[in-house]
C-alpha cells in the first residue's frame, strides 16, 4: 500500500479551500450512512492517489468529480474505519461506513501541540483503548487495568484492599528518592496521584506514613471514562516533557461525543471479591502444641477441640469475607456539526474481603467539544468525583495491635475471639489487638471530593494551501480536598505509650494548575510531497498542598470526634512549586517515508536549588518507512519501518531538599527548636535521562500480523540519592545529586489477527519485556537506602556501584551480601480475543513474571508465633534454627496469573428488535474475572507486594499486607 | 475578518511575550514547614536562643527507650516483648546471629544522642555570634550547653564504648575516639562549661523545665556540671581526681536519694512520652503486646526483702512468653507514662562516691556508702566478717549498682568496665553475650 498520504485533518481544510478550482468532469454522487442508516455528514470523499476531495454535506450527501473511471474512493470520517470503494460506473453510489473503536489508535502524540499516525511514529508509543483497558473485566483502578497490556511497564501493587494501592515504574527505575512515578495527563491536565497518609502510624507505631496502606489518587479516575491511553515511557519519548517527563508520560484523553445520532448506553456489572490464594493453619497437633507452648496452652487447645471439634480459622474469619461488587453507568454522547459532547456518570460500590472494607466512587463527567467559528474552537473537560474508602489495618507496625497479618502471626488458634452475648470483645491472650475487635470497631477511611477542569482554545490564526498557523492555548486545574478518619476506640487492647484510644483526623488540600500556549505551523513544501509542523510555546505548572492532621489520645468513652480527646496534637505540613517551561519542535515528514523531528525544551522549577535557572532538554528522532520507498515491492509486508529516537528529561529533587531546618522540640510546654536532622542541598540539580531508543516495526498482510521490537539504553545523570550521614554530624541523612544509573532493555509486541471473519475471529497479541539497571557512579560508600526496608540485618535496597539499583542486601554472617534483586528478568502477557458463533466474544490474559525476588518478613512474624502453616513440617523446623537474616526471608517472586478472562453474549440484533424495537439498539450479557488464578514458588499471599506503598525503591518487602483478591463479575450492557 | 484575526493575533503575542517575561523569575523559596537553620547561625534572638536550649533539653531524650531495652536485654536485665523480633533475636545473639549495625537498635541512641550534641554545638555558635546578649548571658548559654552536651557524649560511650567528640564541621567531621581519650575530652568540655558557669552572673537568660528545679541558675547548674563531671572521672578510673568533685556537686550521703535534674514528659504537641513505661497488668487485663518483662535472674539473685525489687517490678496474673522466654515478671518502674526519668540521682552519686572510694583505697568510706544504699533498699548493713576487700567491695558495688539502677542503662557497661560480661546468663542454646554496641554502619559514609 502506498500512496502520498497527507494528514486527514490538514486535507479537510484544504478540501474546504479548494472545490470552487475543481473542474467539473465526471460527476459520482451518492449518500454516506452508517450501520444504523443514519447520515454521515463532513466525512471525507477523496479519490484514491489524488488530491482531489470533497466532504459530504450535513445530510450525509456527496459528489465528486473524478479524472476518470474506474477509479476508487476513499471515504473516511472520525469514529469510522476507513472505506476504500471501486466505482466502474458514473452516478450513484451510496456507502455504509462501519464504526470503528480502533480509529483514534492510529494517531499518537509526539509533542504538546500535535500527534502523528502511528505508522510513522520514531518511538514505541504503547496505546491502550477503551476495549483492551476495559473491554474484558471491570476495573476499579486505571492502573490496575493496565497489567500486561503495555511492555516496558512494571507495575506493583502495595495493597489488595479496594480501591488501589498501585505503583507503575515504566523501563525500571528512573529515581529512587525523587518521583519515579510517570507523569499522568488528562485532557491536557496534570493529573495528581499522590498518596497521602492517614496518620494511623501514630496509632499502630508505623515507621512512616509509606507503611500505612494508602490508595493512590489515580485511583479516582473512572477507566471507564477512558477513550485511550498513550504511554511516552522513555525519555526519547517524553523529552518535549522537560523535567517532569524522567519517569515516563501517561497521557490519558477520555471520550469525546460523535456527531450523528445521541447515544445512551447503560451498563450493569455486578460482581463478587474473594480472597485469591489462602495460605492456611498450622495443621496444630496435641503433641506440637505441648512441645511449642506447654501444658496450659495444650489444655486450652484440647478444651477447644472438644467443645467446637475444630479450632478456629482466624484467616478465614478475617479475610474470608465475600465482597459484594456494583459498578453502574450510564453515558449519553452525541453532537452535530457545531458541538459534540460525551456525558457519563459511574457509580461503582465494591466491598473488599475483609469485612467493613470497601471503596466507593462516583464519577460525573462532561466533555464537550464546540466550534465557534472557522476561527475559534474549544473544548471543556470536566469531571468532579467523590470517592471513599475504608481500607482497614494491614501492613508493618509496632505494637498496635491493629494490622491484621501481624496480629493473626501471634493469634493462637484455640483461642475464642468472639464477642460475647453483651458484646464484650474478650482480649488476645498473645498479641495486643483483637482482630475481630479490629475488624467490627476500629476505622481507616477516607474521602474524597475532587474536580478536575480542562480548557482548550484553538484559534486558527492563517489558513492558506501552504502554510496553517494556529494557537492552541490550553489550561487545567485538579483541585483535590482529601479527608483521612483514623479511629480506634479507647476499648482496643494495644495502648501505645499508654494511648487508650486514637483519633486522627486528616483534612488535606491539593490544588494543581497548568497552562500553556502553543503556536503550531504546518507548513508544506516541495510540492506538498514534504510536510512541515513546527510548533513553540510555553508551560506554566503550579502545585501546592496543604496537610493538616489532628489527632488525639485518650479518648472519651464511646467518642469519635477528635475534641473529645485529651492528647492532642496538630501537625501541618505545605508545599508548594511552580515550574516554567519553553519549547520548540520541529518535524518534517517527506511522503511518509522519512519522518525525522528535533525539538528543545527549557525549563526552571522552584524544586531546584536556583529556581530561576534554565535546564534545556533536547530530543531528535527519525523514522524511515521503507515500505513507504518506491523501490519496495514485497507487497505481502506492508510496513517496515526502521526508527530511532533520543531524547532528555529531567527531575527535580523532591520539594524541601533545598532547605536545612529546625523543627519543633517541646518539652513542658515550652516551645524548643532541634535540627531537624536532614541536610538540604542549596545548590541541587534536577537529576536528567537521556535515552536512545532504537527499534524495527514490521506489518505483514496489510498488518494483519505485526511485530513491533525496541531496544533502549536510559542513562540517568546526577541521580537525587537520600543517603544516611555521619549521625555524630547531627544531621541522619542528606538528599543530593550523588549517582549515575543506567537502564536498557528490550520490548517485543507481536499481534495477529489470526482469523477474521463475522461468525469466527481471533485475535493474539504477545508481548515480552525485560530491563536491567546498574549503578554506574556512586560518589560515595556503598550505602544501605533509607526507608527502603528494615536495615541489613533483614534486609534492605542497597546502593552500590555496578550492581542493580533493586538488588536487596543483608548483613550475613558480618558481611553484606546480595541476596536477591526485585527486578524480574522478564515479562510477558498474552490476550486473546476470539468471537465464537458469530454472537460470543471470549478473551483472556495470561501475564507472566519471571525471576525477581523478594524478602518475606510476614514469615519472620509468623516463625517468631510459631503460626506459619509449614512448621508442622521438618522443613518449616529447619527454618526456626536458622539466623533470622536476610537470606532467611528471601524467596522467588516469579508468577504466572491469569490476570483477565470474559465470555460475552451479544443478543442477535433481530432479537433485540422483535423485542424491544427500536427502543434498543444492542444488549449484551457476559461474565468475567480478574486475578483468576497465580501459579507461583512465593509462599505467602501475592508475589506483588510493597511495605513502602509506591514511592522510591519500594516494591518486593511483605511485611503482612492486605492480601489480594480474585473478582468474578456479571455483566448487562443495553446500548439505545 | 481578516483584520479582527490579525489584531486577535498580535494581541496574542504581546500577550505571550509579557508572559515570558513576568512568569520566568521566581522568588527565592523559603521553608514554609520551619525556621532555617542559618536563621539562627549569625545574629540570633534570645528568644530565638531560649528556643534551642528548650530544643536540648528535649531532644536529649531522644532515642533514650531503645537504649535503655537494647543495653538492658543485653545485660539480661530485662526482655523486650514486642512486634519486633530482633528484641528477642539478634540482641540476645540468637541462633549465633551478630548485632547489625544498620538496625534500629544500633542506630537509635547514636541518633538521639548526637541530634542532642548537635543542637547543644547550634547554641554554643549562635550565642558566640550575636550582639542580643551580653558576655554574661553568653557564657550562659554556653555553659548550659557544653554540660548538656558531655552529657549526651557520655551516653554514647557507655553504650558504644567509642565516641565522636569533635563534631562542629559536619563535612568534616573529627575521628572516632576510643574510651580514654573521648572521657578525657568530656571532662575537659565540662571543666571549659563550669568556667562559662562561673561568669554566667547569677540568673539563667533562659527558663528550664520543671526537671531541672533547683538546678536551674548558673551556681545550682553548676552542681549539676560538677556530678557530671565525677561520674566522668571514675568512669574514667580517676577515684581521687572525683573525689572533690563530689563536694561542688548536690551530692549528699544523707540526703533524698532521688535529688537530681530528671527528663521529664509530656503529652503535648511536639512533647514525648516516657518510652520506658509500659502499662502494667491487672488480673482481667494482662499486658500482652508491648511489655517490658523482668529477667527471670533479677527477681531469683535478689536478697530476701530487698524494697527495690518490690518497687521496679510486679507479678504478672500469668507467665508472659515470647520466642522461647518466659519471665513471671513486669516491669513497674514508671508509673504513667508522663513519670520522669532521673539524669542523674543523688542515689547513683552515692554509688559513684563508692566506687570512687573503692578505686582510692579508702574502703571504710566505700563500705559506709554501700550501706546507706543497702539500709535505704530495706536492707541490713552488710558483713563482709571483718574489713572487706577491695574485691568484695566492688562485688557489692555492682550488686547494689544492679538493684538500685535497674533498666537504667547501667548494667551493660558495669559489667564491661569490669569485664564481669561473661558472668551473665544464657537463656536459650545458641544465645550469645554481647556487651557492647556496635558504631552504626553510617558513620563510616
Amino acid at each position: 500500500m502506498k500512496q502520498n498520504n497527507f494528514y486527514r485533518g490538514r486535507l479537510l481544510l484544504f478540501l474546504f479551500l479548494l472545490p470552487c478550482f475543481v473542474f467539473a468532469q465526471n460527476t459520482i454522487s451518492g449518500k454516506v450512512t452508517d450501520e444504523s442508516g443514519q447520515t454521515v455528514p463532513f466525512a471525507n470523499v477523496i479519490v484514491k492517489g489524488t488530491t482531489v476531495g470533497t466532504t459530504t454535506d450535513i445530510d450525509g450527501n456527496y459528489s465528486i468529480d473524478v479524472p476518470s473511471i474506474p477509479t476508487t474512493l476513499v471515504f473516511s470520517s472520525l469514529g469510522f474505519a476507513t472505506w476504500e470503494e471501486t466505482v466502474t460506473v458514473l452516478g450513484v453510489t451510496n456507502i455504509t461506513l462501519k464504526e470503528s473503536a480502533q480509529a483514534l489508535d492510529e494517531v499518537v502524540i509526539t509533542g504538546l501541540g500535535t500527534s502523528i499516525k502511528r505508522e510513522n511514529a520514531a518511538n514505541a508509543v504503547s496505546s491502550v483503548s477503551a476495549e483492551e483497558l476495559v473491554g474484558t473485566t471491570a476495573q476499579a483502578t486505571v492502573d490496575g487495568a493496565l497489567y500486561g497490556k503495555v511492555t516496558g511497564v512494571n507495575i506493583t501493587s502495595s495493597s489488595g484492599a479496594p480501591g488501589g494501592g498501585f505503583a507503575l515504574r515504566l523501563r525500571g527505575v528512573s529515581s529512587i528518592n525523587g518521583n519515579n512515578q510517570p507523569l499522568i495527563i488528562v485532557d491536557g491536565v496534570y493529573y495528581n496521584n499522590v498518596e497521602i497518609p492517614s496518620g494511623l502510624r501514630f496509632a499502630s507505631g508505623a515507621n512512616a506514613g509509606n507503611e500505612e496502606n494508602s490508595g493512590n489518587r489515580l485511583a479516582d479516575l473512572d477507566p471507564n471514562d477512558i477513550e485511550d491511553i498513550e504511554i511516552l515511557k522513555g525519555s526519547s519519548a517524553a523529552a518535549i516533557y522537560g523535567q517532569r517527563g524522567n519517569a515516563g508520560v501517561i497521557i490519558i484523553t477520555t471520550k469525546k461525543g460523535k456527531r450523528g445520532k445521541t447515544k445512551v448506553s447503560f451498563s450493569q456489572d455486578t460482581g463478587i471479591n474473594t480472597i485469591q490464594n489462602r495460605l492456611g493453619n498450622r495443621p496444630w497437633t496435641r503433641e506440637s502444641v505441648q512441645e511449642v507452648f506447654g501444658t496450659d496452652e495444650r489444655i486450652k487447645y484440647e478444651n477447644t477441640i472438644n467443645s467446637r471439634g475444630e479450632l478456629y480459622d482466624f484467616e478465614d474469619i478475617i479475610y474470608g469475607n465475600d465482597g459484594f461488587i456494583t459498578e453502574t453507568r450510564v453515558s449519553v454522547t452525541g453532537g452535530n456539526e457545531k458541538t459534540k459532547f460525551y456525558t457519563g456518570v459511574g457509580y461503582r460500590d465494591e466491598e473488599g474481603i475483609i469485612k467493613n472494607t470497601g471503596f466507593e466512587r462516583l464519577s460525573l463527567r462532561a466533555n464537550i467539544d464546540h466550534t465557534i467559528s472557522e476561527t475559534f474552537s474549544f473544548s471543556s473537560n470536566s469531571n468532579y468525583v467523590r470517592s471513599s474508602s475504608s481500607r482497614s489495618f494491614t501492613g508493618n507496625e509496632n505494637e498496635g495491635g491493629l494490622s491484621y497479618g501481624y496480629t493473626l502471626a501471634f493469634t493462637r488458634p484455640w483461642n475464642d475471639l468472639f464477642p460475647d452475648a453483651q458484646g464484650n470483645y474478650p482480649n488476645n491472650p498473645n498479641y495486643p489487638g483483637n482482630p475481630i475487635f479490629v475488624r467490627d470497631n476500629a476505622k481507616n477511611e477516607d474521602d474524597n471530593n475532587r474536580f478536575v477542569q480542562g480548557l482548550s482554545l484553538t484559534t486558527k490564526l492563517l489558513n492558506t494551501d501552504k502554510n496553517r498557523i494556529k494557537l492552541i492555548t490550553s489550561g487545567g486545574i485538579d483541585y483535590l480536598s482529601n479527608e483521612t478518619y483514623v479511629y480506634v476506640p479507647e476499648t482496643h487492647q494495644a495502648q501505645i505509650n499508654g494511648q487508650e484510644g486514637f483519633i486522627g483526623v486528616g483534612k488535606n488540600n491539593f490544588t494543581q494548575f497548568n497552562s500553556q500556549a502553543i503556536f503550531v505551523w504546518n507548513h508544506d513544501a516541495l510540492d506538498n510531497d514534504l510536510g512541515i509542523t513546527s510548533q513553540a510555546g510555553l508551560t506554566y505548572l503550579y502545585q501546592d498542598a496543604d496537610a493538616v492532621l489532628s489527632t488525639g489520645a485518650q479518648l472519651a468513652a464511646g467518642q469519635t470526634n477528635v475534641s473529645n480527646s485529651v492528647n492532642q496534637t496538630i501537625r501541618q505540613t505545605l508545599r508548594e512549586e511552580q515550574d516554567f517551561g519553553y519549547f520548540g519542535q520541529v518535524e518534517g515528514n517527506y511522503r511518509d517515508q522519512i519522518i525525522a523531528t528535533v525539538g528543545y525544551r527549557l525549563d526552571q522549577s522552584t524544586r531546584n536549588g536556583d529556581p530561576n535557572e534554565l535546564y534545556g532538554f533536547p530530543k531528535a528522532s527519525l523514522a524511515l518507512n521503507l515500505a513507504n520507498f518506491d523501490f519496495w515491492n514485497l507487497d505481502a509486508l506492508n510496513q517496515f519501518k526502521l526508527r530511532g529516537a533520543y531524547g532528555e528529561t529531567g527531575n527535580p529533587a523532591g520539594f524541601g531538599a533545598t532547605f536545612t531546618s529546625l523543627t519543633t522540640a517541646n518539652i513542658g510546654g515550652d516551645i524548643g527548636q532541634s535540627l531537624l536532622g536532614a541536610k538540604g542541598d542549596p545548590d541541587i540539580e534536577p537529576e536528567t535521562a537521556r535515552e536512545l531508543e532504537v527499534g524495527l516495526d514490521v506489518g505483514l498482510f496489510n498488518s494483519r500480523i505485526s511485530l513491533e521490537a525496541t531496544y533502549y539504553k536510559k542513562q540517568v545523570d546526577d541521580l537525587i540519592l537520600t543517603r544516611a550521614l555521619p549521625a555524630a554530624s547531627g544531621f541522619t541523612q542528606e538528599t543530593t545529586n550523588l549517582a549515575d544509573l543506567e537502564n536498557k532493555g528490550i520490548e517485543l509486541a507481536l499481534t495477529a489477527d489470526v482469523i477474521r471473519g463475522e461468525r469466527f475471529s481471533w485475535n493474539t497479541r504477545v508481548q515480552f519485556y525485560k530491563n536491567q539497571s546498574e549503578v554506574t557512579r556512586l560518589d560515595v560508600p556503598a550505602f544501605a537506602q533509607p526507608g527502603a526496608g528494615f536495615g541489613t540485618g533483614l534486609g534492605t535496597f542497597f546502593i552500590e556501584e555496578g550492581k542493580p539499583v533493586t538488588q536487596l542486601v543483608g548483613n550475613i554472617d558480618g558481611e553484606l551480601t546480595q541476596v536477591g534483586d526485585v527486578e524480574p528478568d522478564f515479562q510477558m502477557a498474552m490476550s486473546n480475543t476470539l468471537t465464537l458463533f458469530r454472537q460470543f466474544d471470549l478473551s483472556f490474559l495470561f501475564q507472566l513474571k519471571e525471576g525477581g525476588e523478594n524478602l518475606n518478613l510476614s514469615k519472620f512474624l509468623t516463625d517468631l508465633g510459631q503460626t506459619t502453616p509449614d512448621l508442622e513440617t521438618p522443613e518449616g523446623q529447619a527454618r526456626l534454627e536458622t539466623p533470622a537474616n536476610a537470606a532467611r526471608f528471601v524467596e522467588p517472586a516469579g508468577y504466572l496469573k491469569l490476570r483477565e478472562a470474559a465470555l460475552y453474549y451479544r443478543v442477535p440484533s433481530k432479537f433485540v428488535d422483535r423485542v424491544f424495537g427500536d427502543n434498543v439498539e444492542s444488549v449484551k450479557l457476559g461474565a468475567s474475572g480478574r486475578n483468576i488464578f497465580t501459579v507461583t514458588d512465593y509462599s505467602s499471599y501475592d508475589p506483588e507486594v510493597s511495605v513502602n506503598g509506591g514511592a522510591g525503591l519500594s516494591s518486593g518487602i511483605e511485611v503482612t499486607p492486605f492480601p489480594s483478591s480474585r473478582q468474578v463479575y456479571f455483566h448487562l450492557n443495553v446500548n439505545f | 475578518m481578516k483584520k479582527t484575526i490579525m489584531n486577535i493575533t498580535k494581541l496574542t503575542l504581546i500577550a505571550f511575550s509579557l508572559a515570558i517575561f513576568s512568569s520566568c523569575t521566581f522568588e527565592e523559596v523559603i521553608d514554609p514547614n520551619g525556621p532555617s537553620l542559618d536563621g539562627v547561625q549569625e545574629e540570633a534572638s534570645k528568644g530565638q536562643l531560649n528556643e534551642l536550649v528548650v530544643g536540648i533539653e528535649a531532644t536529649k531524650r531522644n532515642g533514650l527507650g531503645i537504649e535503655t531495652t537494647a543495653s538492658g536485654t543485653m545485660a539480661r536485665e530485662l526482655y523486650l516483648f514486642d512486634a519486633d523480633p530482633r528484641n528477642t533475636g539478634d540482641l540476645l545473639g540468637k541462633n549465633g546471629i551478630g548485632l547489625d549495625n544498620n538496625s534500629f537498635y544500633s542506630v537509635a541512641q547514636w541518633n538521639g544522642n548526637y541530634r542532642c550534641v548537635k543542637n547543644a554545638s547550634i547554641l554554643i555558635n549562635a550565642a558566640n555570634n550575636t550582639s542580643a546578649v551580653t558576655a554574661a548571658e553568653a557564657n550562659a548559654y554556653t555553659g548550659y550547653a557544653k554540660t548538656m552536651m558531655a552529657y549526651e557524649l557520655i551516653q554514647v560511650l557507655k553504650s558504644y564504648g567509642m565516641a565522636r567528640i569533635d563534631i562542629e564541621d559536619p563535612d568534616n567531621l573529627g575521628p572516632i575516639l576510643d574510651f580514654g581519650p573521648a572521657m578525657d575530652a568530656i571532662r575537659g568540655m565540662l571543666d571549659d562549661a563550669l568556667d562559662d558557669l562561673n561568669g554566667a552572673g547569677g540568673e539563667f537568660p533562659f527558663s528550664l523545665s520543671e526537671g531541672f528545679s533547683g538546678f536551674d541558675t548558673p551556681s545550682t547548674f553548676a552542681q549539676y556540671n560538677r556530678a557530671i563531671a565525677a561520674m566522668a572521672a571514675v568512669y574514667d578510673g580517676d577515684g581521687s581526681g572525683s573525689l572533690n568533685l563530689f563536694s561542688n556537686s548536690y551530692f549528699d550521703i544523707a540526703g533524698d536519694l532521688n535529688t537530681g535534674p530528671k527528663h521529664i514528659f509530656g503529652l503535648g504537641s511536639g512533647d514525648q512520652a516516657n518510652p520506658v513505661f509500659r502499662p502494667a497488668s491487672t488480673e482481667d487485663n494482662p499486658n500482652n503486646g508491648d511489655q517490658i518483662i523482668v529477667h527471670p535472674s533479677f527477681i531469683d539473685d535478689a536478697e530476701d526483702g530487698d524494697l527495690r525489687v518490690e518497687n521496679k517490678t510486679a507479678e504478672r496474673p500469668d507467665p508472659s512468653t515470647q520466642d522461647g522466654l518466659t519471665s513471671n515478671f513486669e516491669s513497674t518502674l514508671y508509673e504513667s507514662n508522663v513519670s520522669p526519668i532521673d539524669l542523674l540521682r543523688n542515689e547513683e552519686l552515692i554509688l559513684l562516691f563508692a566506687e570512687a572510694n573503692i578505686i582510692a583505697g579508702n574502703l571504710g568510706v566505700a563500705q559506709n556508702a554501700l550501706d546507706v544504699i543497702r539500709i535505704s533498699a530495706g536492707l541490713e548493713a552488710k558483713d563482709y566478717g571483718g574489713n572487706p576487700t577491695s574485691e568484695q567491695l566492688v562485688d557489692e558495688l555492682l550488686m547494689q549498682r544492679r538493684y538500685s539502677l535497674w533498666a537504667e542503662n547501667h548494667r551493660m557497661f558495669d559489667l564491661r568496665r569490669y569485664g564481669r560480661s561473661n558472668t551473665l546468663p544464657i537463656d536459650r542454646p545458641g544465645d550469645q553475650i554481647f556487651n557492647v554496641l556496635p558504631i552504626p554502619l553510617s558513620e563510616s559514609n
